[in-house]
């Protein structure tokens, strides 16, 4: 019966194996003597797993606030969790994380589908979520209470970027590329306003893409053939890519001008083959190697915390998401209650890391409508041209 | 394993009055667990018993017929835009709209059984392919269907307001019940339907395609309804689904998802209900919870952790969880072929004859 009792053995361990993630969550949810629980998702596996470097970016900032003794004694203790991208799984793990690990509050978040599927969930059971790292009018029109957005909406990203366009490159003919979704369609939205500002200028040319197109030859003729001077596009970074390599081999070269989501330049201009160089987006931090103290201070830290990330936008950007919410928890003081975290919150005012300024009231959440405006140099490094600009014909504020 | 004396014996669902009571012991096991765990645990159990209705209907064709399919996620997807848009739409109760839609992807597959009549093994599996992607793209371009933002499912509303008669379902633990009493008549029917003269041609199939063609049963009407029977199943799945999560796009729908409810059949044993209904648990619990919380396990989740990073990639504790799941495919695969129901037949037979 040696055989037997092995396998009891085995079956007994499997069993607290099991058992062990069910011990209890503190009383107070998310925070106690000692520390406070944040946590993130993200896709840290499947195809969007390159995205998951915001969550992981996060975690510099909180461990930099903890080396130096945490918040008013209270040390950040911080999950992360991969959601692969899918809506099912972001609500698991954001269910797990607060009935069963009691968490305080939320930063960041990449997928919009899945921070749709939660949003709800999150205000019901009072958890905070600061800087959804997605631009969607829903998060922050009407206000939800315990939702705070930082990052810029895409109208104002476009419009801010055509004024650019208009006043500083002296553009007269522009080109209008844009995925066929919200996405597309808010950018488009911002630009032409901004046109009509300017005794109703209006575009050359507009074409809406489907994402998984792979031929954009007769898209690019057309764009060659309007005589656009300037192409602004949004869409995603594979159609980018298929747009400038069509583009040069017909002998088309505009000046190309894009949103921050295709702002890490050392991965564009890898995958465009070096075509990247030259072209103008928006973005919503500091260029990897500005030499702000902050910046420095941040790039240090990682250096040494997490050597074998690469320094990137989206990484970065972890950090700028995280950033209001420590603050927010410095101002609240050593008693820490979500009441008092969301009152801090709600008086943040002109508050600026590496990110555009954020102001957030009671009636306003976006807490933002700033970018820069920067673009790709040679070897895909970052030259700034346009320090944090607020886009005047935003209509929300 | 078990000997059978005559044809009625064959055919019954429960082969003696032991597994009765013991089916009946954990049916009550199901319908009291909410009021044993917490509101996080209805919901992995929601999502576990929509993947079982799936994996049971994807079995019926991977199992069963022996024909593959990598595009189930596609009639997964036209079940939850179906039931979600019907709903929306037309002031339509729920289980109207979900057996709609249902049918719906059981027509679609029959559309996709047809290729198959002269399709086999990795073209078969490259035609389905397509067809996931294909519903990926379509529901993303079309504005009907939210487009790539995806939509949110309305209420779950079981009566006609319009008539006076309403019963909103909108708590997890409510839904869990709808779940479970649809879970439980589909495994159940999906069981029986093995026993019948369909089950036992789809079976006749999968052994020789044409062996079973010169005793008689038409390929063309067996082949496409396998596909149709299977694309119900899904289809209503994914009606839940919509429920479960409330708010979905179409890339929810992707290749990955296709695959992931292949893996529950194999790894549950193919051409076995009850393995279907483990598989997808198994997996199911292992994704959404298992392999996710191992980083905070004491001693062991610090230790996997470091492994990782020094070993592995950036991304830390996830390397593990999908370098676990595949282990456990590829172990099952080659040690027990018959997957978990494999394991189930054997420790049966371990316990039968114990303590000799």
């Amino acid at each position: 019966m040696k055989g037997f009792e092995i396998r009891g053995y085995v079956i007994l361990a499997l069993a607290a194996l099991f058992l062990l993630p069910l011990t209890a969550p503190a009383a107070t949810p998310g925070v106690d003597k000692n520390e406070i629980r944040i946590a993130q998702w993200g896709p840290q596996t499947g195809p969007a797993a390159p995205w998951g470097s915001v969550a992981r970016g996060s975690d510099i900032l909180f461990q930099l606030v903890n080396e130096e003794g945490g918040i008013h004694g209270r040390k950040i203790r911080y999950f992360v969790r991969d959601d692969q991208y899918n809506p099912a799984m972001t609500v698991s793990v954001v269910k797990e994380l607060v009935e069963r690990r009691g968490v305080f509050a939320f930063v960041g978040g990449v997928s919009g589908a899945g921070g749709m599927a939660v949003k709800d969930y999150l205000a019901q059971n009072k958890v905070i979520w600061v800087s959804p790292a997605t631009a969607l009018n829903e998060y922050v029109f009407p206000v939800n209470p315990y939702l705070f957005g930082m990052y810029p909406l895409y109208d104002d990203e476009a419009s801010v970027l055509t004024k650019y366009i208009v006043e500083t490159l002296k553009a007269k003919k522009i080109g209008f590329f844009y995925q066929n979704d919200q996405y597309g369609k808010d950018g488009l939205t911002g630009t032409k306003k901004r046109l009509a500002s300017y005794n109703n200028m209006s575009l050359v040319e507009e074409i809406p893409v489907e994402p998984g197109e792979k031929d954009l030859s007769s898209q690019m003729l057309r764009f060659k053939n309007s005589g656009a001077e300037v192409v602004i596009m949004w869409v995603n970074p594979t159609t980018a890519t298929i747009a400038l390599k069509t583009s040069a081999t017909i002998g088309f070269s505009p000046q190309w001008v894009s949103s921050n989501t295709l702002s890490d330049y050392a991965l564009m201009n890898a995958i465009t083959g070096g075509l990247w160089e030259g072209v103008i987006t928006g973005a919503f931090a500091l260029p990897p190697d500005s030499d702000n103290p902050l910046m420095v201070r941040y790039r240090e830290a990682a250096k040494r915390l997490s050597p074998e990330e690469r320094w990137g936008t989206f990484y970065l950007a972890g950090i700028a998401f995280a950033e209001p919410l420590v603050e927010a928890l410095k101002m609240v003081g050593p008693n820490l209650t979500t009441e008092a975290c969301l009152d801090a919150l709600n008086s943040i005012t002109d508050f600026q890391g590496i990110g555009p300024k954020i102001t957030w009231r009671a009636d306003q959440h976006q807490g933002t409508d700033s970018i820069q405006i920067q673009k790709c140099g040679p070897g895909g490094t970052a030259i700034l041209l346009q320090d944090w600009t607020s886009n005047d014909l935003a209509t929300w504020k | 394993m078990d000997m059978k004396r005559d044809y009625y014996e064959d055919i019954e669902i429960f082969s003696s009055n032991t597994v009765l009571a013991w089916s009946m012991a954990f049916m009550i096991f199901l319908f009291a667990f909410p009021f044993l765990v917490g509101n996080y645990y209805i919901y992995l159990a929601n999502v576990i018993l929509v993947h079982v209705i799936l994996a049971v209907g994807l079995n019926i064709l991977v199992g069963y017929t022996g024909q593959i399919s990598l595009g189930h996620a596609g009639f997964f997807a036209i079940g939850a835009y179906g039931t979600a848009l019907l709903m929306t739409h037309l002031p339509m109760p729920f289980l109207l709209a979900v057996i709609i839609a249902g049918l719906i992807a059981a027509f679609f597959g029959f559309i996709i059984g047809l290729p198959a009549l002269r399709l086999e093994g990795p073209y078969l599996a490259i035609a389905t392919l397509g067809f996931g992607l294909t519903i990926m793209h379509i529901i993303g371009t079309w504005d009907v269907f939210g487009g790539r933002m995806g939509i949110h499912a309305p209420a779950l509303e079981m009566g006609i307001p319009e008539l006076g008669m309403s019963l909103v379902l909108n708590t997890d633990m409510k839904i869990y019940y709808l779940i479970l009493v649809i879970a439980i008549l589909m495994v159940i029917g999906g069981k029986n339907l093995m026993k019948t003269r369909i089950g036992r041609a789809f079976v006749a199939i999968r052994d020789d395609d044409i062996a079973a063609e010169v005793m008689g049963v038409n390929l063309t009407i067996f082949k496409t309804l396998s596909f149709a029977v299977s694309a119900f199943y899904a289809g209503v799945a994914g009606g839940l689904f919509a429920f479960v999560v409330k708010f979905f796009d179409p890339f929810t729908f992707n290749l990955i998802l296709s695959i992931v409810f292949l893996v529950m059949v194999v790894v549950g044993g193919l051409g076995s209900i009850l393995g279907a209904v483990m598989g997808a648990a198994l997996i199911t619990y292992l994704q959404y919870d298992l392999l996710k919380n191992m980083g905070e396990l004491p001693y062991l989740g610090d230790l996997l952790v470091s492994f990782s990073r020094k070993w592995f990639t950036v991304i830390g504790m996830d390397n593990i969880g999908g370098f676990l799941l595949g282990l456990i495919m590829v172990l099952i695969v080659i040690f027990e072929p018959l997957g978990m129901f494999g394991i189930w037949i054997r420790i049966k037979k371990y316990w039968k004859t114990w303590p000799f």
